[in-house]
């Protein structure tokens, strides 16, 4: 996944932030102790999502606990740690979805990529991939089938609702799975992850049109738009493909609100409702509106974006 | 029956406003409209009840008036048509079976594809989450078939959607923006400057 889902954290309360840093912490040790020191890298604000849906779907019961970081000793942090199972299946999750894009770049990325994707996958990536994969297979189908019906999906041009599918299916997989026995909660999870996962698909398809449109890579937003043969957009190009590109991604965000209402949680509820209702949201704008990724660092300061 | 407070998520000690309040934020949240065409219909169904038979205890022990409730918004309906060429495709999508419904579509030849065809391709689509070819599908019907509400109601919640008022961005409203700026500030004080005026006092002289 792509670090699109993330909370809007102007609109968190204070309490509410330092609970989903404790989680973020969190998350990053057990991949560590889980996983080895170089799985911490995979982490990212997806899984911390994912983690936190776990924990309040399952309402395990968490404990804080005051520490160091584990990345910086001379930082005090703080741990928010869970009974259950839901931190071992977000770290199993989020090395999967590492090793599967690894070895989806190896097959189309230039020569130094794939130098980069090999040497990586030697260092641990494969074997930490496969332990994870043996402790939660059924995760492990998932992000497999994933990639391959990704990759069918581009090389046979499909369209834009087709190409959303596969990231849609795997987020309503393993969301659903969350629901346990329940079927209400499982259905309603299931729908939610869909319209969450085609979100993800089109941020990201979005937030590339411009890089993929120039290298002559495959998106599916250039293709929608007829803009493959162009050679340099005007401005007025630009902003049509904006508006478009957030069109369908609000369209997307009116299906995957009543299911999510519908989930039951036991614990987290206002954190994920911001992440859901107002961090998604806030990337669209940040993203097709304010062209944070053109923006020096400086003037991101100023506009009080971290990314 | 659980506790209708707890329901509303509101304490025993609320106002009747702050009632009202949770209520309407609650019917909003989880009224059946918004879950027409999905199959958490009857669990939203569920919920509703709840909210409503909760509130009704609450009033009923405040001894309150009515309230006023109910919220109106198309969605994409789909029902029975007198004189539809496809009477048994409508009849499987109202009873949710999406795949039959798609298979009798797929089979119908492209030159007896009309406009009530491209609708109901659409509705198909669409509840199947494909929402950029369900558009596609809607206008299309709607360009064939100009006058017809059900197309047109099909096709503006779509619109609708796509705009931001049911969830996500839109451009044209200010609604994350944080502070004020240069532009903001002047305005504010010129209108200030005005309202002094109006009662016959002066904010900024030189204006």
């Amino acid at each position: 996944m792509f670090g699109y889902v993330r909370p809007h954290r102007g609109e968190l309360l204070v309490r509410e932030y330092q609970q989903y840093k404790a989680v973020y912490c969190q998350l990053c040790r057990q991949l560590g102790k889980d996983y080895g020191v170089l799985a911490r890298l995979t982490l990212s604000y997806d899984c911390t999502f994912y983690a936190m849906l776990a924990l309040g779907t399952q309402g395990d019961r968490v404990s804080r606990r005051r520490g160091r970081c584990v990345v910086n000793p001379l930082k005090a942090c703080d741990f928010l740690e869970g009974e259950g199972e839901s931190y071992h299946k977000a770290a199993a999750l989020s090395v999967l979805l590492t090793r599967q894009k690894l070895k989806d770049d190896l097959e189309d990325e230039g020569f130094w990529k794939k130098l980069g994707c090999r040497l990586l996958l030697l260092l641990g990536a494969d074997r930490q991939g496969k332990k994870a994969a043996r402790r939660y297979p059924a995760l492990a189908k998932l992000a497999e089938d994933t990639t391959a019906a990704q990759r069918q999906a581009e090389e046979s041009q499909a369209g834009l609702d087709q190409c959303a599918e596969p990231t849609a299916r795997l987020l309503s997989g393993v969301f659903r799975e969350l629901g346990g026995c329940d079927p209400g909660q499982s259905l309603a999870l299931e729908r939610f992850g869909y319209f969450l996962g085609r979100w993800v698909y089109l941020m990201d398809a979005a937030d590339d049109l411009e890089r993929d449109r120039k290298a002559g890579s495959f998106n599916p937003f250039v293709r929608r738009l007829g803009l493959e043969g162009e050679k340099e957009l005007t401005q007025e190009q630009r902003e049509q493909a904006d508006l478009f590109c957030n069109q369908a991604l609000n369209a997307t965000m009116a299906q995957m609100l009543p299911p999510f209402h519908l989930v039951e949680l036991a614990q987290f509820g206002p954190i994920l409702e911001n992440v859901i209702e107002k961090g998604l949201p806030q990337v669209q704008r940040e993203i097709l509106f304010l062209h944070v990724r053109q923006l020096t660092r400086r003037e991101r300061r100023e506009l009080g974006i971290r990314l | 029956m659980t506790d209708p407070y707890k329901v509303l998520g509101v304490s025993p000690s609320a106002s009747d406003e702050e009632i009202k309040d949770a209520y309407r934020k609650l019917a909003k949240k989880y009224h059946p409209d918004q879950y027409a065409d999905s199959p958490l219909k009857d669990l939203a169904d569920e919920k509703m009840k709840e909210i409503n038979d909760a509130y009704d205890a609450i009033v009923a022990q405040r001894k309150a008036g009515g309230a006023g409730r109910g919220y109106g918004g198309g969605y994409n309906n789909v029902g029975q048509n007198g004189n539809s060429s496809f009477s048994d495709v409508r009849s499987y999508i109202m009873a949710g079976r999406i795949a039959d419904a798609e298979q009798i579509l797929n089979g119908v030849p492209p030159q007896r594809r009309n406009a009530e065809w491209y609708f109901l391709k659409g509705s198909v689509l669409y509840r199947r989450g494909w929402l950029e070819e369900a558009k596609d599908h809607f206008s299309r019907a709607c360009q064939m078939d100009p006058g017809n509400p059900e197309y047109s109601a099909a096709l503006n919640q779509a619109m609708n959607q796509r705009s931001g008022v049911y969830g996500g961005y839109n451009p044209n409203m200010n609604m994350n923006a944080g502070g004020c700026n240069a532009c903001d500030v002047c305005s504010t004080l010129y209108c200030a400057d005005c309202c002094c005026e109006c009662m016959g006092g002066d904010l900024i002289s030189c204006c």
